[in-house]
């Protein structure tokens, strides 16, 4: 079985092999082309090879397209990226300095041809054409409720959406799904699988139920119209969310959901049951410290809670640079172990 | 009448009302209550009240602790100018993010939460090097280094809180200054905070200011 045949099987909760099992090296790419991550990233051959590469060596079932998701501010003219040797570049610059920049915000009308973007579709066409049909690639992609923090900060977007002009935080949040919907159509049809849709802000560690109902939901919505929902994954940047998957699922009917390490598996799976993908994610934080012995007894755990009779996936978060290679091999093999059907 | 100040204070802080809670403090004013009585006997008390609450509320979030935080601060600074006599500092903390860290929401909530407890905060901003951390906490005789960071690297790399507590070592500080720890990957391990070498970390920006107020008194009254 290929890996997206696997994906699909789990999707759709069909026999398989095994689970699938995602594995997101982003920035190990560069240690394994012994570049720095500056010069890694300053093109997409890099990445794409890194991505190859990375799961030749360890076999897991996703590449990525994800540079790194400052990527996607330099789409509104981001011009400053804070690069570190140890870790993942971080927006250094932000587009939107006060509220009078909100008006002047263009939203890039062609995601495609932008020039912030042509690295981004040089490594997703190398992938397609390496892997293509065959392993999923995956896309990041963030939604309009936690867009604008790339755009002039969490600090300010917080201000901005709790005590701000509405009229702009509405024209902010407009500008911001008008983008998400021409990005994800640009991902789409570069040929990515799976489109990881995060959006922090659609879980309730940010914000209370009621601002959750009442602009988390809607935008999601707005985000997700146009497009549909084909290929997404609801992600919440590691906060966990079980607590409201259930009106996720109601109200935009995404058919895969990527917890957080702190969601008890058992109960998110019992929520979200025949109606989509549960996916089961390890604290890879807490990996930098944990023996073998306890990530194999954390894999265990998690994949004891979701697996069940199926639609369960097991995955990492964004894995820190500086995880012990011991550590990777030790979760992957039990996972590959433990997540085999009979 | 304090108690039905208290009451109504409350009662906007835990809607997050921000213009509300001013406003009871402001009438409060008018009507001849001391700013001082304003501080100590309403905001302080009601901070305090909600940091056990948030702690056992299932259902708090960031948007709370932030608001919380800028209405206590906001309240606070306002009532300050109306004090009969400069107040006694309840201690003083040097605040700033990691180098290589430009994730400043942290550090702001942790801010107000300590203004709203009259402790003195010495903003240092983002991007700072260990030796500012040091260099800035002996300059202002804070007891308190407080660093916020939101990524791996930044919390456990070479530059940020392992490098203070080096200097704090090599410069003999480590009875007079201690070291305070927060951010997202400390609330991912929540070990985390010994491996960099920190005395504590503060899982939410309203324990921040609890943890913080109890370093300075390990520090002021040994
Ligand atoms: C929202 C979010 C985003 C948003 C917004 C980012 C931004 N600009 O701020 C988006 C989706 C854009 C994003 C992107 C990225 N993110 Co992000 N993100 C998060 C998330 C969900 C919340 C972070 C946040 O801003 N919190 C706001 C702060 C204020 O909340 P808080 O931590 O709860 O703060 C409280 C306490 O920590 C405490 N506190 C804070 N500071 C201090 C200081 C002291 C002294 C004390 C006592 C207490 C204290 O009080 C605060 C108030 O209650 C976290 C995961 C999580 N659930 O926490 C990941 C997380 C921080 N992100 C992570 C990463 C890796 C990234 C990226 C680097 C990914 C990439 N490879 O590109 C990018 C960087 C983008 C950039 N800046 O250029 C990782 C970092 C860990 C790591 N691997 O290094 C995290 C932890 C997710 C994870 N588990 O993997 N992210």
């Amino acid at each position: 079985m290929t890996p997206l045949q696997r994906l699909i099987a789990a999707v759709k909760g069909e026999p398989a092999d095994r689970i699938p099992i995602f594995c997101n090296l982003l920035d190990q790419g560069a240690q394994e082309l012994g570049m720095s991550l500056e010069h890694y990233y300053s093109n997409g051959e890099h990445v794409a090879e890194g991505q190859l590469r990375m799961r030749e060596r360890y076999g897991h079932d996703n590449v990525w397209s994800l540079f790194y998701v400052g990527k996607e501010a330099e789409l509104f003219g981001c011009r400053k990226i804070l690069f570190a040797s140890d870790g993942p570049p971080n927006v250094a610059q932000f587009v939107i300095q006060d509220y009078d920049d909100i008006e002047k915000l263009e939203v890039p009308v062609d995601v495609a041809a932008h020039p912030a973007f042509l690295e981004t579709a040089k490594c997703l066409a190398i992938l397609r054409r390496e892997v293509g049909g065959k392993v999923p690639i995956c896309a990041y992609l963030t939604g309009s409720m936690t867009f604008p923090a790339l755009l002039m900060g969490m600090d300010r977007w917080m201000e901005l959406l709790l005590t701000g002009p509405a009229d702009l935080r509405e024209l902010l949040l407009a500008k911001c799904s008008e983008f998400f919907r021409r990005e994800i159509a640009a991902y789409r049809a570069a040929g990515a699988d799976v489109l990881l849709y995060s959006n922090p802000f659609g879980c309730t560690y940010f914000v209370g139920r009621k601002r959750f109902r009442e602009q988390s939901l809607p935008w999601m919505e707005r985000d997700l119209a146009e497009g549909g929902v084909d290929g997404v994954v609801y992600y919440c940047g590691m906060s966990p969310f079980a607590n409201i998957v259930g009106e996720v699922i109601d109200r935009l009917k995404i058919g895969a959901y990527y917890f957080g390490p702190d969601d008890d598996i058992a109960e998110a799976k019992a929520i979200v049951a025949d109606r989509g993908l549960t996916c089961g994610v390890i604290n890879d934080i807490k990996m930098l410290s944990w023996s073998e012995q306890q990530v194999r007894d954390e894999v265990r755990r998690i994949i004891g809670a979701g697996k069940g009779s199926g639609r369960f996936l097991f995955g990492t978060g964004v894995m820190p640079y500086a995880i012990p290679e011991a550590n990777i091999r030790a979760m992957l093999d039990e996972a590959y172990r433990l997540g085999r059907w009979e | 009448m304090l108690d039905q100040i208290i009451r109504d204070y409350r009662e906007a802080v835990f809607d997050t009302d921000g213009e509300g809670a001013v406003a009871v403090a402001e009438n409060a004013l008018n009507n001849g209550i001391a700013a001082e009585d304003i501080v100590f006997k309403v905001v302080i008390p009601v901070i305090e009240e909600m940091m056990a609450v948030i702690n056992r509320d299932p259902d708090a979030n960031l948007a709370q602790h932030f608001m919380t935080a800028q209405i206590a601060a906001t309240v606070t600074e306002k009532m300050l100018v109306h004090f009969r006599q400069p107040p006694a500092s309840q201690g003083k903390v040097v605040i700033g993010t990691s180098a290589g860290d430009l994730h400043s929401l942290g550090k702001r909530i942790v801010m107000g939460c300590l203004k709203s407890l009259m402790i003195e905060v010495v903003d240092l901003g983002v991007n700072v090097t260990p030796e500012r951390f040091v260099d800035a906490a002996v300059e202002h005789d804070a007891q308190v280094i407080a660093i916020s960071s939101m990524m791996i690297h930044t919390a456990r790399g070479e530059n940020g809180s392992l490098a203070v507590r080096r200097l704090l070592q090599e410069r003999g500080l480590e009875s007079r200054v201690k070291l305070v720890v927060g951010g997202a990957p400390y609330r991912f391990d929540p070990e985390l905070y010994r491996t960099v070498g920190a005395d504590a970390w503060a899982e939410d920006g309203i324990t921040a200011g609890r943890v913080i107020q109890d370093l300075i008194r390990a520090v002021t009254r040994p």
